[in-house]
């Protein structure tokens, strides 16, 4: 099957519509977006409640975890990528074992690594997610493909108890890390979140 | 010779490191995390330290949680340290191996102050580590002085000191720190 032909019968969902929508409902969460969520969100939401994970690939759900922990009164939305996922696997049962109920991780499945070029991932849109998530113990698991459902669905999963899993079935994005480079460094993106997350005394 | 560390004692110290920090945390931030525990330990099981993992499952003032991989551990650490809040890895020289690329770009391209324990299982008493017959014992120090982090050895109960003075220098330096566990803990 090719990538984004998620089912016969629904187009793939465009990710940056459905990180626009994430982008109008997420209120104070913290989001961590990673590969090729990562230009659209900075576009969408350039402010300083977000840290992207960039550098180290598969790194997202593991990031978002220990801010989910430190900030249990924040949701934290993890913007993951299928093939950064596989990068590091195991964080599905690392994040289920820490039970955070204020993660929701979305996978954003397309079944190619975009950014390198479009190879396909290992198993490519076979690879069930879903159910590895629920094997891992997530609290509520889903696979969402057209954009109408996503739409329905949202709200509720910004409020439900966590970790949230959702596989979103989309096409490719319109920009990669590599054909739009920039962007704040990952070092500020640490300070500034960090910033806005503790506020430091100024000095007097 | 180097001597062994009793678990409680490293307990102990940890729980005065995290004392510390979230001391001097209060001190520069007017919202840090308000939690009941003191701080994290974020670790993938280390035959080494097997000893203090045991200990720190009856502690309730620390968090511990067991991660799939070290690349897990120094990327949560990075999210709990974003939010304000105290952490130690405890993990084993194979697992620093494992976890070069994500130590690179979490803890030093990221700045973000990261401080390991890492045991050199296999270490003989009778060698310093990098005259071991072991690779994975001999490589250790020189991986870190490659990378240019700061590491001291626990060689007894009398270096305790160094985790404190590491865990202060990784947010001084904004980068990794690491003490290595000379030989198993008791």
């Amino acid at each position: 099957m090719a990538a984004g032909t998620n089912t016969p019968d629904a187009p793939p969902m465009k990710p940056e519509e459905v990180l626009r929508l994430i982008a109008a409902q997420r209120g104070t969460a913290i989001c961590v977006p990673t590969m090729t969520t990562s230009p659209e969100w900075r576009a969408i939401a350039p402010d300083d409640l977000s840290v992207g994970c960039v550098g180290f690939m598969g790194g997202a759900s593991s990031l978002g975890l220990g801010l989910a922990l430190a900030r249990p009164d924040r949701r934290v939305l993890v913007l993951d990528g299928d093939g950064s996922l596989l990068m590091q696997l195991g964080s599905l049962a690392t994040v289920a074992g820490a039970a955070p109920r204020n993660l929701v991780h979305f996978l954003f499945k397309n079944g190619v690594y975009h950014t390198s070029g479009a190879q396909g991932i290992p198993g490519g849109l076979t690879v069930d997610f879903v159910t590895m998530a629920k094997g891992a113990g997530y609290r509520a698991v889903l696979a969402i493909h057209d954009i109408e459902d996503f739409k329905r669905r949202l709200p509720e999963l910004l409020k439900m108890d966590g970790p949230v899993f959702a596989e979103l079935h989309t096409g490719l994005a319109q920009q990669t890390p590599m054909t739009a480079r920039g962007g704040v460094p990952f070092p500020e993106q640490v300070t500034k979140l960090r910033a806005k997350l503790l506020r430091p005394r100024v000095a007097s | 010779m180097p001597e062994s560390i009793p678990a409680p004692l490293i307990i102990d110290t940890l729980k005065d490191t995290f004392r510390e920090a979230r001391k001097e945390l209060a001190a520069e931030v007017a919202e840090p995390p308000q939690h009941s525990h003191l701080g994290w330990i974020l670790s993938v099981p280390d035959t080494h330290q097997k000893t203090v993992l045991a200990a720190l499952d009856k502690e309730e003032q620390i968090r511990v949680l067991t991660c799939a991989t070290e690349d897990e551990a120094a990327t949560i650490a990075g999210g709990l340290y974003i939010g304000g809040e105290p952490v130690v890895l405890m993990i084993q020289h194979a697992g620093l191996y494992a976890s070069v690329n994500t130590l690179r770009g979490v803890a030093m391209d990221g700045h973000i102050p990261t401080f390991y324990m890492i045991g050199l299982l296999s270490r003989e008493k009778d060698k310093a580590p990098r005259e071991s017959r072991h690779s994975m014992v001999r490589y250790c120090e020189p991986l870190l002085d490659t990378f240019g982090i700061p590491h001291a050895t626990l060689e007894g109960p009398d270096d305790v000191h160094y985790i404190p003075e590491y865990y202060r220098l990784s947010r001084q330096r904004k980068g990794p720190a690491v003490v290595l566990v000379g030989l198993e803990t008791i």
